[in-house]
């Protein structure tokens, strides 16, 4: 070896082996996991936290509803933008209702299904009484304008009073009349309300006003529509090009109003007047206000669970948790000794750290994701255990402990990656995939496996090196604390 | 300890505990819940528990139009209550749910819903295509990331034999737990959910972990037990081509065994503590959990014993059967095999 290689050597060796720079990193370490490790207690044990920890509907109780929405009628470019007013509609709606937190998401079928089907996930933590929550997002106030084709109308009142008065029963009569009247009058085709391309989706706000009293009528209270711009430009083509006919408003497919086009409206305001009274046009306004939705929706699954049930979950994955942490750490140190006992502080560090994620990023906690968080704290061990095996061979082989902790680890690295790399792959596909339960399990499955990598990389490393150091063949206390199982050596 | 030795032994008890799950699979099939079915779960707990038969038959009184297929299930009680049940219906509308909440409430004493689940037809079958494509998508990143970061291990077989017998004990892995929640399904009317699927997945990623760190000891063994000589030749086209040719120094049946023997301990002590951390969630982690702690306890153990006993016996075959190696005499250098 040439001289030059052998000072670089001796002088790194020297830095490595320095016990203030080995001593003063394992107590940075120690430190910074104190650090964690108390703005975690802070923030699980006040009362108003800056962070809490974010329990999912099965922990804490509450309805969880999914609303499947119907795209058919529009252009399915405009799907995404009609799925986020949809949203914050439902969103405005509930946060009326009086829920904390609530959390309403669209949601799309994966790829893989045959159809893409557009979502909407909404979830009420502490609503259990789920048939008032249905009632008050299921108010769905569709509102939309339809022209009348007066001609196919009167055609329709004529037979259907003539059937109506023919045979006994109303019901079988219009069934009659839609299958005669389709099939004597091709041109009208028997519907005599024509379809707007104008509905409640551009409606900007609704708000009730009262028409002045004129000579012995009095003040009657009417409901003013305010359009967006592009509403208003539609509502001007409309009114422009039908002067004459009538306009009908339908609300939730029942007509409410059918007023005259006496000319062509510019500036993207319509009026609904007649036929209430000042309530039932407070309520009309506030109803469109709060719930003009741009899509028609139904309800294709709903989920709820008693807050009790969730409360017992939850106590008891905490103490399935802690058992099973102290079951680890005790086969741990009973098994591998001073490696152990680093492995429990580096396996603390790799607890604490991970809640303090769940804190920050914030992470839902779901009954899944505690399963895999406390999957994850037996996986978490493996990273250590792969090390110490490594270590114990070169120890046996008569390396000294500090150099076989540091050989070790860079024998042991491969495996680490490799292992951990694909479990990340995997959790990233499951993330992917998956549902929302599926997707809490993924996300605390490899968020796990990167600190858990990270923490057995850079807090069991360093520790481990700032232990004294000590020969296989010495055969004192400290020697022996280096090996590991069940034999004395 | 010679594992590789006994391959045949190995391989064919394998081959057995493959043929029984499978057959238990066929015979039995699995209880497939209302995550993929599509349906209603009412749970209902007590003070006072009411007969099942009473349950049962005020469902069946009640005014709900094809209610056919309904299934009452009874629920260990806890500290509050004393008992309660599950029953299983239809998907039902929002005014059907109010009957049966109402009625399952009215009977016993202390009735309270404390969970309600519907799920559309077509949910369910979508979460079953999910499944079936995570799965999918998951063995072939596997493969393919195997058999790149072996790809350096080229002899004396190829690296995508690693990644292909990862796929193949991977599978041996999900089929034994998947027959045992079929056993789990005939005996105790256990339910195949979206916890289920999550505990297989679950699965997937440990037994991946588990092969691949003895594939990576012996990636490293044969490393250094090889030489390497490197001839050069002119081609037709008068180009220098390289041709690297490698003799193992130690037969490849014993580096392999060596492998296994020396990350032994390691795969008995990792799947130690998970199953420590698993038990803790079976026994103390309530019954939301219960099936999913089993199963994935089943899984770490079949997944533990496929990398030691399955994984490592099937590579030396395949490198047997297939290149015609003999891997248990010596290499002599008229032996030398070429890249």
């Amino acid at each position: 070896m040439a001289a030059p290689e052998t000072e670089t050597h001796i002088a790194t060796s020297e830095v490595r082996d320095n016990p203030v720079i080995r001593w003063g990193r394992a107590l940075a370490t120690l430190l910074l996991g104190a650090v964690v490790a108390f703005f975690v207690y802070t923030n699980a044990t006040a009362t108003n936290p800056d962070y809490p920890f974010k329990l999912g509907l099965d922990l804490a109780g509450g309805s969880q509803l999914i609303y499947e929405a119907d795209v058919s009628e529009v252009d399915p470019l405009e799907v995404p933008e009609l799925m986020n007013v949809l949203r914050d509609v439902i969103e405005r709606r509930i946060n009326v209702f009086g829920v904390s937190e609530p959390i309403v998401q669209v949601e799309q079928s994966s790829f893989v299904s045959d159809e893409v089907r557009h979502r909407l996930l909404v979830e009420l933590p502490g609503v259990t009484d789920v048939g008032e929550a249905v009632a008050e997002i299921g108010r769905t106030p569709l509102l939309e304008f339809k022209l009348i084709d007066s001609k196919a109308l009167m055609e329709q009142q004529l037979e259907s009073s003539f059937n109506a008065s023919a045979s006994g029963t109303v019901k079988v009569a219009i069934k009659d009349d839609v299958a005669s009247s389709s099939a004597t009058s091709t041109a009208t085709s028997g519907n005599p309300y024509l379809a707007t391309r104008l509905t409640g989706r551009y409606l900007e706000s609704a708000q009730l006003d009262f028409q002045r009293a004129q000579g012995g009528v009095p003040a009657q209270p009417i409901v003013l529509l305010n359009f967006n711009s592009e509403g208003g430009d539609l509502f001007e083509e409309i009114t422009g090009e039908n002067v004459g006919e009538q306009l009908a408003i339908f609300l939730d497919g029942e007509m409410i109003s059918s007023p005259r086009i006496n000319e062509r409206i510019s500036g993207g305001t319509a009026v609904i007047s007649g036929g209430f009274d000042t309530d039932e046009a407070r309520e009309l306004a506030q109803n469109l206000n709060f719930g003009a939705l741009p899509l028609p929706i139904e309800l294709v699954s709903t989920q709820t669970i008693g807050a009790s049930l969730g409360h017992e979950v939850l106590s008891q994955g905490i103490a399935a948790g802690l058992i099973g942490l102290a079951l680890i750490v005790a086969f741990m140190v009973l098994w591998y000794r001073v490696s152990g006992v680093v492995a429990v502080v580096a396996l603390s560090i790799y607890g604490v750290i991970m809640l303090a994620l769940f804190l920050l990023i914030p992470v839902t906690l779901t009954a899944a994701g505690l399963a895999g968080f406390i999957l994850s704290l037996g996986m978490a061990v493996d990273a250590n255990v792969l090390v110490f095996e490594r270590m114990k061979e070169l120890y046996r082989e008569g390396v000294r402990s500090r150099e076989a902790a540091r050989e070790g680890f860079s024998r042991a690295w491969s495996a680490i990656r490799d292992g951990n790399l694909t479990s990340l792959l995997s959790a990233i596909i499951l993330f992917w995939f998956g549902t929302s339960l599926v997707k809490g399990f993924a996300l605390v499955f490899g968020i796990g496996v990167l600190v858990s990598m990270l923490t057995a990389v850079l807090v069991t490393r360093t520790l481990l090196l700032a232990l004294p150091e000590t020969k296989a063949e010495s055969g004192g206390w400290l020697s022996r604390l280096f090996h590991s199982g069940i034999n004395k050596s | 300890m010679n594992i590789i030795g006994h391959k045949t032994l190995f391989l064919s008890i394998t081959a057995i505990v493959v043929v029984i799950s499978v057959a238990i699979l066929v015979g039995l099939g699995l209880r497939l819940g209302i995550d993929f079915t599509g349906g209603s779960l009412t749970e209902v707990a007590y003070t006072e528990v009411p007969e099942q038969t009473e349950v049962q038959e005020t469902i069946n009184g009640l005014e709900i139009e094809n209610l056919n297929d309904v299934s009452v299930r009874a629920t260990a009680g806890t500290e509050t209550v004393t008992g309660g049940y599950i029953v299983r219906t239809r998907d039902l509308n929002e005014s059907e749910r109010q009957m049966v909440t109402d009625a399952l409430v009215s009977l016993g004493n202390g009735g309270e819903m404390v969970r309600f689940t519907t799920i559309g037809p077509v949910i369910g079958q979508e979460l079953a295509d999910k499944a079936v494509w995570a799965i999918g998508a998951i063995a072939l990143i596997i493969v393919l990331y195997v058999a790149i970061a072996f790809s350096g291990v080229g002899y004396p077989v190829s690296s995508w034999v690693y990644g292909g017998i990862t796929i193949v004990s991977l599978l041996h892995d999900v089929l034994v737990p998947t027959a045992a929640m079929a056993l789990l399904g005939w005996f105790m009317g256990a339910e195949v959910d979206v916890l289920f699927v999550t505990a297989i997945l679950a699965v997937l990623g440990y037994s991946v972990n588990d092969t691949i760190v003895v594939f990576d000891r012996v990636r490293e063994n044969l490393k250094k037990f090889r030489t390497e000589q490197v001839t050069e030749h002119k081609d037709v086209t008068g180009v220098i081509q390289k041709e690297t040719t490698y003799t193992l120094t130690k037969p490849f049946g014993e580096i392999v065994n060596d492998s296994v023997l020396q990350t032994f301990t390691r795969s008995i002590n990792t799947s130690l503590t998970t199953l420590l951390a698993l038990a803790a969630l079976y026994t103390f982690g309530g019954s939301t959990t219960e099936i999913f702690a089993l199963i994935l306890m089943i899984g770490v153990l079949a997944g533990t014993y496929s990398s030691i006993f399955f994984a490592n016996p099937l590579l030396v075959w395949y490198a047997e059967r297939v290149n015609k190696l003999d891997t248990m005499t010596p290499v002599n250098e008229e032996g030398a095999a070429t890249k």
